[in-house]
């Protein structure tokens, strides 16, 4: 984390220290190390494609339900079964509803429970990983406990039996797939924070009185921030995929609410009779997990300085 | 070997130098721009010669060596000749250069574990280095060459040893191991990069023979890269001083160190403490921070920093030219307007280089026995478990890192703590430090035991309450302070926690960089943006912050380039007369500790073997150890190291796991190995307690007066 430049970590270490106090005029200030980061992410051609794509998704998603004249759940019942056409841009299933616009509502749907369960678990993950790795000891050891407990849980089963018989609602689902979603990372948060306690800067602030709290808050936390960052784009993806999966074996998200992974639940029946039904959501899928994915790799580049695919300064 | 000797012959005959470096320039692009590492660099290595290049960070001596071997990383460019036998290495692509790589020239790095493959035996490294060069040579032949070659470094009983793994070998004997590999082929030359930097003295000396050995052998040049002019003092022949990425001085090593004729190389000589002198007058430090090298200087590099800085300097940079000739035909550069001036040693010039006037302690006059007791600690004590086991936590040993010392530490004194790494001298500090309620020994701050009388732990209030009296210093500056933090940040966090209003921690914050000499619009920068020096200043600023009566200071310039430490040294001197602050110091530079502290601690394997006056210890030690310890630290002056004796301890640090029934250091003892068999029973079997010598010092050996065979 004491990287600063991390030109200087490239490979050349007898570099002159970034110094710009003597002659300030002179001498450029180096950048912040959130200024490299979002510089090297930026040169990463795949990525910021990737962070385009999923912008687009997005947008489509709010521009798509301000123009679908259709409901996602109310069926068109003079038109059952439509492939494609002007009045249905993708179609309509076998009970008349439109596609398109079912495909607004399933993608608006997992992108909610990706983005709600990507960004709350590894947040709550780098709490508690950071709290066990401060304070050590006996709270370390029953704080891990549960957290192996959790980990040998076999949670798909779990989820399973809470889910079933439950009717719809996605909240059930996120709150699940969040309690069962945050001991790895939590795991090496605390790896990683227990090499930090270590380090000089947090005795000197022990040593000098600072309390507990204050020390996890202002100098343990911001440093697993590029941690917490990767994870919650790859904690989005992985929920995204987990939220289709659950549903798409029935124990997510139900009908009458509409998901990427009910809609392939559906079409999955009829790929060979109607298969706009079947490709409209895989294709939405892909281009929501295959651009993260290519985001995850800029951040996880940009954030490493020893990476040299992240392009290189010439 | 014979063969060897021959070729030596006809080398020295032929004088012809051996690699040639012509305007070598070095750049790497880096995310803020180019920066342009080496500057035009000259020199010849003549066969057998050792060339010293000595420079602080950031001066470009690493990149050289990596840019003759052609290991910088792709985004450095390098122009020039490297010229080997009169071809240009540089010309060649990477499969070419590996002809000449380990064979032709040879490179031992700083750091010998990474140097080595963990996962292979040594032996079989140093076969590789053979087989890559010798396709011809069978496994058998490799094998006796490969043992032949640990033999020569000195690897003891080298026939099972060759099978053995690199982390079966402590730090000085990985070293010999990776001197043995660059040996393997009889090189033309080696470059040494800070081979005995990450080092103790003791076996930076053993390090230090085996590598004359190996020149000797192979009558290779020798390339030594350091940033320690007194390592230098006692090899080499020839002497080039770098400053921002340029040669500025190039001489005889006699001539340099005797006869330096640019004010940078003065600086650097003046700026070093001497372990073999007692005065305590202060350091000259060399103001300022070396140039950045992303914009190209105007002028002297130097100029900025320079005392005898003319406006002529800022004109043009200077060029190396001769300065004198010394017998024998040599010749003696200097990159400087004024070297004549220099030479003459005018009035101005010796004004330049004047120590600045230290105040005297207030406590000066006060006899050391009725001053106050700061710190007071008895039979302190840490150990560590060595454990493992997948279900149980099971014992497998106990290290005691710090086994029951005990001392004092009175008003405005410094107590030093000194010894090889692993002696326990950090531990004893961080201990102190701790307030951990499990500390099995005493520990009294001002006078207020931390222990109650009847045992009881103490109160989280009275802990804060004795914190503010006891501060830390630590050895790396960058790692101590959170990069995320500014400076103001910095200074304000223990104000902050201990409860002070935002009002007086702004004033208090702006006092405290006055007090160490920093500027006060600086506060809103990061640590990162200042230079170690400062760096340095800020964390003592942090420590003095609630005003405590001791402040314990850990290697804090040892991670400084020497023309800073001075100042940082005179720093810690001069606030410790203003303030009459105590200190608790440790240092693996005896040198610096010579010149910082009143009072010497040496600690060997957890216990303190010698204590008392400074200049008792250091100018009439007792213990073997103390002695031995001693006379390995390198002086910087060429006629002092050539003639000086030295005891040369065999092998390193014993286990910590182990703790002998007698004296511990035995296994190490030259007094021990010279004692007749009933001085060695006693030693084996009675554990030596500290005794008296003298009314200023304690020690603890049997046989003090013994004599003790030494090398030259």
């Amino acid at each position: 984390m004491s990287v600063l430049l991390p030109g200087a970590a490239a490979g050349a270490d007898d570099l002159p220290a970034p110094d710009g106090v003597t002659t300030p005029a002179a001498q450029p200030v180096p950048l912040g190390r959130s200024r490299v980061v979002l510089r090297r992410f930026l040169r990463n051609v795949p990525a910021v494609v990737g962070l385009a794509l999923i912008l687009l998704v997005a947008v489509g998603v709010l521009v798509g339900n301000a123009v679908s004249p259709y409901s996602a759940t109310e069926p068109d019942l003079t038109a059952i079964g439509q492939p494609p056409s002007a009045a249905h841009w993708l179609g309509t299933d076998q009970a008349g509803t439109d596609v398109f616009t079912q495909l607004v509502h399933g993608t608006a749907t997992s992108l909610l429970v990706g983005l709600v369960v990507g960004v709350s678990t590894p947040v709550i993950a780098a709490v508690y990983g950071c709290v066990m790795a401060y304070k050590g000891g006996r709270v370390d050891r029953s704080m891990l406990f549960v957290l192996e407990t959790l980990i040998m849980a076999p949670s798909f089963l779990l989820v399973a039996i809470l889910m079933a018989g439950r009717s719809a609602g996605i909240g059930v689902l996120i709150l699940v797939l969040v309690v069962f979603g945050w001991m790895n990372t939590a795991r090496l948060v605390r790896g990683l924070t227990s090499s930090l306690v270590q380090r000089d800067y947090v005795r000197a602030a022990r040593y000098s009185g600072v309390r507990p709290f204050l020390i996890v808050w202002r100098h343990l936390l911001p440093n697993i921030a590029s941690l917490t960052v990767l994870n919650v784009t790859m904690g989005i993806w992985g929920a995204i995929l987990a939220e289709v999966s659950y549903s798409y074996i029935g124990i997510g998200v139900k009908p009458p609410d509409v998901s990427l992974g009910t809609m392939l639940a559906s079409a999955s029946q009829t790929v060979d009779s109607y298969p706009w039904m079947f490709w409209s959501p895989v294709i939405a899928l892909l281009l929501i997990t295959g651009p993260l994915a290519l985001v995850n790799d800029g951040l996880r580049d940009a954030f490493d300085p020893s990476s040299g695919s992240g392009g290189r300064a010439r | 070997m014979t063969e060897t000797a021959l070729t030596t012959a006809e080398r020295r005959q032929a004088d012809r130098p051996v690699l040639s470096v012509r305007d070598l320039h070095v750049r790497f692009a880096t995310e803020n721009g180019t920066v342009h590492a080496v500057r035009g660099l000259d020199f010849d290595l003549r066969p057998g010669q050792v060339l010293g290049i000595v420079g602080e960070s950031g001066s470009g001596k690493s990149a050289t060596s990596l840019a003759v071997l052609q290991l910088l990383a792709d985004n450095a460019s390098v122009t020039g000749e490297v010229l080997l036998d009169g071809k240009n290495l540089l010309e060649l692509d990477d499969r070419q250069m590996c002809a000449h790589r380990g064979k032709d020239i040879s490179i031992v790095f700083q750091d010998p574990l990474s140097s080595l493959t963990p996962v292979l035996s040594v032996g079989r490294q140093i076969s590789d280095a053979l087989a890559v060069h010798n396709p011809g040579m069978d496994k058998a032949a490799r094998r006796a060459r490969a043992v032949e070659l640990l033999d020569m470094v000195g690897i003891p009983s080298p026939e099972e040893r060759f099978d053995a793994y690199p982390h079966e070998f402590s730090g000085g004997m990985r070293q010999r191991v990776v001197i043995a590999i660059a040996i393997a082929n009889n090189p033309r030359v080696i470059i040494c990069d800070e081979p005995t930097t990450a080092l103790d003295v003791t076996i930076q000396a053993q390090v230090l023979d085996v590598l004359q050995v190996a020149r000797r052998e192979t009558g290779a040049a020798v390339v030594f890269i350091t940033h320690d002019l007194g390592v230098l003092a006692g090899i080499a022949d020839e002497i080039l001083v770098m400053y921002a990425g340029r040669g500025v001085e190039r001489g005889p090593a006699e001539e340099v160190y005797h006869r330096p004729r640019m004010p940078y190389t003065m600086g650097l000589l003046a700026a070093v403490p001497r372990v073999d002198r007692a005065d305590r007058t202060a350091l000259v430090p060399i103001e300022g921070s070396p140039p950045n090298l992303l914009s190209e200087p105007v002028g002297c590099s130097f100029a900025d920093r320079c005392p005898l800085v003319r406006p002529e300097c800022r004109t043009a940079e200077p060029e190396l030219r001769p300065v004198g000739r010394v017998e024998g035909g040599a010749t003696h550069l200097a990159a400087c307007v004024r070297s004549q001036d220099v030479a003459a040693g005018t009035e101005e010039v010796r004004a330049a280089f004047r120590a600045p006037e230290i105040p005297a302690p207030a406590e000066a006059g006060v006899p050391r026995q009725e001053r106050e007791v700061v710190l007071a600690v008895g039979g302190l004590t840490k150990t560590f478990t060595v454990g493992g086991g997948l279900l149980r936590r099971r014992r497998s040993g106990t290290v005691h890192a710090v086994d029951g010392i005990s001392f004092d530490v009175r008003r405005g004194e410094c107590l030093s703590l000194v010894g090889e790494s692993g002696c326990g001298k950090s531990s004893a500090l961080l201990e102190v430090m701790e307030f951990d309620p499990q500390q099995p020994g005493q520990i009294a701050i001002g006078g207020v035991p931390l222990h109650g009388p009847d045992g009881r732990s103490p109160s989280a209030a009275d802990v804060r309450r004795v914190r503010r009296g006891v501060q830390i210093v630590f050895q790396d500056s960058l790692s101590a302070m959170d990069p995320r933090f500014t400076v103001f940040d910095v200074i304000a966090e223990p104000l902050d926690a201990d409860g002070w209003s935002r009002a007086d921690i702004r004033r208090r914050v702006f006092e405290l960089l006055e007090l160490v000499g920093l500027q006060t619009d600086h506060v809103n920068r990061f640590p990162g943006q200042f230079s170690g020096g400062q760096r340095q200043r800020i964390a003592i600023a942090r420590a003095l912050a609630l005003n405590p009566a001791l402040v314990v200071l850990d290697e804090p310039v040892s991670a400084l380039d020497v023309s800073i430490q001075a100042g940082v040294v005179n720093l810690l001197d001069d606030l410790r007369a203003r303030l009459g602050l105590s200190y608790l110091f440790v240092a693996h530079d005896l040198a610096v500790v010579r010149h910082i502290s009143d009072q010497v601690a040496v600690m060997y394997l957890g216990t303190v073997v010698e204590h008392g006056d400074v200049d008792t210890v250091f100018d009439d030690p007792k213990h073997p150890y103390t002695r031995a310890l001693l006379s390995a630290i390198p002086v910087p002056d060429p006629t002092v190291e050539r003639n000086r004796q030295r005891i040369v301890l065999q092998g390193g640090l014993p286990s910590p796991l182990q703790r002998s029934t007698g004296c511990r250091f035995a296994s190490r003892c030259p007094v021990f190995a010279a004692l007749p068999p009933a001085g060695q029973e006693r030693c084996r079997t009675t554990v030596p307690e500290l005794r008296s010598a003298g009314p200023t010092r304690v020690h603890a050996c049997h046989f003090p007066d013994e004599p003790i065979p030494t090398t030259a």
